[in-house]
């Protein structure tokens, strides 16, 4: 980042760029470091490379009950919601930067495919963690949390499992 | 951004600050918008910081979770004899664009269970459901639809189909519907 600010600055006092041109160069070469290396965006040789869960596609039959579960109880923001069948709910990184999010929409009226796994539950980090927070937060907001020190579940509106954990109680490499 | 970057070329031209401070400056405000960034996801009360982990559950966890392991390049951890484990990275990296240190790599976790059998430790049984996860999108590095579309076909990967602008849909080997995009896919250019 360094080097590249100096070879502006370089351009900027040579008159090859515009007092303009500068301003809006650093700028952009921050937005281009929050938003991770060019390592990072580098595909393998073969095959994917997993970044992240991009969305979870959650189907239910109103909308606006999960959306105001997750929003509250979780602090998702709210994105993009119709009004009518669906709403984004984002949460971690920003949007672009690679942030989750769960679309929250009204169960279609066709039959879905046959398929023959579920998500049974998902789990959400939930950073800072302390025991005592996490249950008189959860409590607060008419939740019933049950669990272990590090990891709890509640159930959303429509009874779908909810687990939240600290990164001790839930890592694949503890 | 752009105002504070003026003010200091301001600064610099009127002989206020060194060249070398300049750069200094923007390049410590530069990367303090990213530290500022990280800091405004900061947790307040109880908030979603990632996907910790999914569940999924299918009546052949190994056959699913090699699967994964195969499309995704994800390494298999904790082999049970009902469940795997698949990080999305390897051990002590972090999650994408994420800095602290207390969000560990997100994971799916491959299980095959009774999921109506009775808890064995006493708690309450399982309610049921009436909402379904019926899809999960993943993000995935470098995403450039055609040439993953010709990849994953070359792979063998069943019902690969367009979603939208910016991604694919698959189906992977239980009927469970996968899609996948770049970064461009998000909370605001979705729906």
């Amino acid at each position: 980042m360094e080097r590249f600010i100096a070879d502006l600055v370089a351009k900027f006092e040579t008159g090859t760029i515009s007092r303009r041109d500068f301003c809006e160069g650093v700028a952009l070469a921050a937005i281009v470091y929050a938003a991770g290396g060019a390592d990072a965006n580098a595909a393998p040789p073969s095959g994917l490379k997993m970044l992240g869960v991009n969305h979870i596609s959650y189907s239910c039959p109103d909308y606006r009950k999960a959306r105001d579960f997750y929003s509250s109880v979780l602090g998702m923001e709210t994105l993009k919601d119709d009004g009518k069948t669906r709403v984004n709910l984002a949460f971690g990184p920003a949007p672009g930067k690679g942030g989750s999010f769960i679309v929250a929409r009204n169960a279609a009226a066709t039959a879905p495919a046959p398929v023959r796994a579920v998500v049974d539950h998902v789990c959400y980090t939930i950073p800072n963690w302390n025991d005592a927070r996490v249950d008189a937060a959860l409590k607060a907001k008419g939740q019933n949390p049950t669990g272990r020190s590090g990891s709890v579940n509640v159930y959303d509106p429509f009874n779908f499992q909810v687990q939240l954990a600290s990164s001790e109680a839930e890592n694949p490499f503890i | 951004m752009e105002g504070f970057v003026a003010s200091k070329l301001n600064e610099f031209e009127q002989g206020k600050i060194s060249r070398r401070t300049l750069i200094e400056m923007l390049t410590l405000a530069a990367t303090g918008l990213y530290a500022a960034d990280a800091r405004a996801q900061a947790p307040a009360g109880v908030k979603a910081a990632l996907v910790n982990h999914v569940s999924y559950t299918c009546p052949d966890f190994k056959q699913a979770g090699d699967w994964y392991s195969k499309v995704f390049n994800l390494d298999q951890v904790g082999l049970k004899a009902t469940e795997v484990t698949l990080p999305f990275g390897k051990k002590g990296e972090q999650p994408y664009n994420v800095t602290a240190k207390d969000v560990p790599l997100t994971f799916i976790i491959f299980r095959t269970r009774d999921l109506n059998a009775p808890p064995a430790n006493g708690a309450a049984p399982r309610p049921k459901s009436t909402a379904v996860v019926n899809h999960i999108g993943y993000t995935v590095a470098d995403f450039e639809r055609n040439r993953v579309r010709d990849q994953l076909k070359a792979m063998g990967v069943a019902n690969v189909r367009d979603g939208g602008l910016y991604s694919l849909h698959m189906t992977d080997p239980f009927g469970y519907d996968v899609q996948i995009s770049g970064l461009a896919n998000n909370a605001l250019t979705d729906g």
